[in-house]
């Protein structure tokens, strides 16, 4: 990434902010997302075809309502990928990873044979206090099953909630996904991190249940946001260092990404070399 | 109030069996039989509800009662089940909604498909009453409501004639597997965890089971003769099951479902282990019940009584997995909560009973062997 070298210069105290969401979502690069290559979703932009993405997760049910996640998720993918044409389809994952939920995940992809998987994992497992090493395996197993096939997979790690902040296994289980996703090498979008910092934003906003609700709330108006900078950003990774940004997307974008990226980089004082995550770049364009 | 029989016993095991299952990461768990082959206790339950429907639509001389009276009793029994679907949604998304107020924890919220309902209620209470909005786990009754429902037909045609009853709902089965057709789910995307269309088979099954054995001597002769192919088959589920293997669905040859060991549509794998599974034990019941006097009455019990316990054990498997995790679970919590619901999952079953024996004496049913019977001697659920 031609960002990597000027940001990763010390690491400022503070993180600038991600611009290119909305302002109550916003929260520095290196808490929001670690990237990573969605080689799928690349090649049916080469193509040219719609992205089929398969949502799955506790909030993923894909309700009719426009403020619902998947619809969200859909409208800001299509905002940020101009001229693509994004297919959103959303189902609830019943059931723990650690027994059963990966086969029906399994089951799912096979019908729906998508380009690429958004996977909110981990708040059914938690819930039930699972093993978390066996949760950790099966997870693996299952991100691997899914690359196995060709399809990209991006994982979206459980919610933050101050009741849970000093819960070990809750941490644990947050820790796990990550490891998955680093090991694994596919993207992961910090909602946690996320949701961590916004908690501690000051703001005027209430909340008729109070302020532990009301983050949860914002948590999942940010969380279609944070998934889409995720997925455009990964979108932009090189493919191998050799072919650089040569078979970056053909977006309008992409050249601005490019140029956005040196323009930026040097106020953005991210630390890549701790989550992997460029600075905050305005890629692809966010109204 | 019934005997003890095998039929009453191995719903009051399915109930058991589901309960423990449905606390999911609980010590027990991994010793239910649902570890240990490719179908599990929902496939028992359904099979023998289609077995009930053939006992309660005959009088107690073993002939077929008038047909009104069966669409009527049917009738009565979907709306039971109706009743009792809607009130356990109510009380598990306030359960839900209470815990998630009580601990301050906008997480629990998001247990098992519930976010919908409070992300977005305006819909989601339409597809609760539709049947079309469901949580994990309380996901079994919406199917018996439908298969519930279509049971006057089933009783009816095969009245008329058994091989087209089978021949009309293997169609259907087939149909679905092959053109994956299933029931909507609304306001959410996607489709009923158990599909009826697929799972009607093993209530007709349970059905002709019942239907054809009662009469045909040789028949039995035969079940008696293919519990060995019963033992290979539940063998190798055994070993299925521990080895993990099963098909990749993406490596499945179209049409994918018939290979796959998928639940929603009852894959012909998952048919054939539960098939296996009744050769192999046709005769447990007969053969241990002089041992165990005491848990044969006290299964019994919970199987004479199965929509009121399953409903019950739905919401105190719930209740299980709140305290598991406020507690962090661990072995002394598994025990009280799984022996504590236990013992809750009895009195219900007691109380049931006793209700119906004490305040109204009078509304004795004519068909039913007993004032006590009349509730569960109908379909069950």
């Amino acid at each position: 990434m031609p960002a990597a070298p000027s940001a990763a210069s010390s690491p400022a105290p503070v993180e600038a902010l991600d611009q290119s969401l909305s302002p109550e979502c916003r929260v520095p690069g290196s808490k929001l997302y670690t990237l990573a290559r969605l080689k799928a979703v690349k090649a049916a932009l080469k193509e040219k075809r719609p992205i089929h993405v398969l949502s799955i997760g506790s909030s993923s049910a894909g309700l009719g309502a426009s403020a619902s996640y998947p619809v969200k998720l859909e409208n800001a993918l299509e905002q940020a990928l101009p001229d693509v044409q994004v297919e959103v389809e959303a189902r609830g994952l019943p059931g723990e990873v650690a027994s059963g939920a990966g086969e029906r995940l399994r089951s799912m992809v096979a019908e729906m044979e998508p380009d690429l998987v958004v996977w909110q994992v981990g708040t059914n497992d938690a819930l039930a206090r699972v093993d978390i090493e066996a949760f950790g395996e099966a997870l693996d197993e299952s991100v691997q099953w899914v690359k196995s096939h060709g399809i990209d997979i991006v994982l979206i790690d459980p919610v933050f909630t101050e009741s849970l902040a000093d819960d070990a296994y809750y941490t644990q289980m947050v820790r796990t996904v990550q490891e998955v996703a680093r090991r694994e090498a596919v993207p992961l979008v910090h909602r946690y991190a996320a949701m961590r910092f916004l908690s501690t934003q000051r703001t005027t906003e209430a909340h008729m249940l109070g302020r532990h609700f009301r983050l949860n709330d914002l948590g999942l108006r940010c969380m279609a946001e944070h998934a889409t900078r995720a997925i455009t950003l990964s979108l932009l990774q090189p493919e191998s260092a050799k072919e650089g940004m040569k078979d970056g997307i053909k977006d309008p974008g992409k050249g601005d990404a490019v140029t956005a990226d040196h323009a930026t980089s040097d106020t953005s004082k991210t630390d890549p070399a701790q989550t992997g995550t460029p600075g905050p770049s305005p890629a692809p364009k966010q109204p | 109030m019934r005997e003890p029989n095998a039929i009453d016993f191995w719903r009051g095991f399915a109930l058991v069996t589901i309960f423990i299952n449905h606390i999911p990461g609980n010590f027990f768990e991994r010793y239910t039989f649902s570890q240990y082959g490719i179908s599990d206790a929902a496939e028992l339950f359904v099979f023998l509800a289609g077995w009930s429907i053939g006992l309660a639509t005959r009088g107690r001389d073993g002939l077929p009662e008038p047909r009104l009276t069966t669409v009527l009793r049917l009738l009565s029994r979907t709306i039971e089940v109706y009743r009792a679907q809607i009130t356990i949604m109510a009380l598990a998304l306030a359960m839900i909604a209470g815990c998630a107020l009580y601990l301050d924890n906008p997480l629990i919220l998001e247990w098992h498909n519930a976010g919908g309902f409070f992300a977005d209620p305006i819909q989601t209470m339409v597809g609760v009453v539709l049947l079309t909005h469901q949580l994990g786990f309380f996901n079994i009754l919406p199917l018996y409501v439908v298969l519930i429902a279509i049971a006057p037909a089933v009783v009816l045609i095969g009245r008329v004639s058994r091989a087209l009853l089978l021949a009309l709902s293997l169609s259907l089965y087939g149909a679905s597997l092959v053109f994956e057709w299933n029931f909507p789910s609304w306001p959410g995307e996607g489709d009923w965890f158990f599909n009826p269309l697929c799972w009607q088979l093993l209530l007709v099954l349970g059905f002709l089971s019942n239907e054809a054995t009662r009469e045909s001597e040789r028949l039995q002769r035969l079940w008696r003769r293919l519990m060995p192919l019963g033992i290979l088959i539940v063998a190798v589920g055994v070993v299925l099951a521990v080895l993990e293997l099963r098909p990749d669905p993406m490596l499945a040859p179209e049409p994918r479902l018939v290979f796959t060991f998928d639940k929603t549509y009852l894959s012909p794998a998952r048919l054939v282990h539960f098939c296996g599974m009744v050769l192999a034990f046709q005769g447990v019941f007969a053969l241990i019940a002089p041992h165990v006097g005491r848990l044969a009455r006290f299964l019994s019990g919970l199987g004479r009584n199965s929509l009121a316990v399953f409903s019950m054990g739905s919401l105190l498997s719930l209740a299980g997995q709140f305290v598991r995790f406020q507690t962090g679970g661990g072995i002394f919590v598994d025990i009280s909560v799984v022996g504590s619901g236990l013992i809750a999952l009895g009195f219900t079953a007691w109380f049931v009973e006793w209700r119906s024996r004490r305040p109204r004496p009078t509304r004795k049913a004519p068909d039913a062997a007993s004032p006590a019977d009349a509730p569960s001697s109908s379909p069950s659920a």
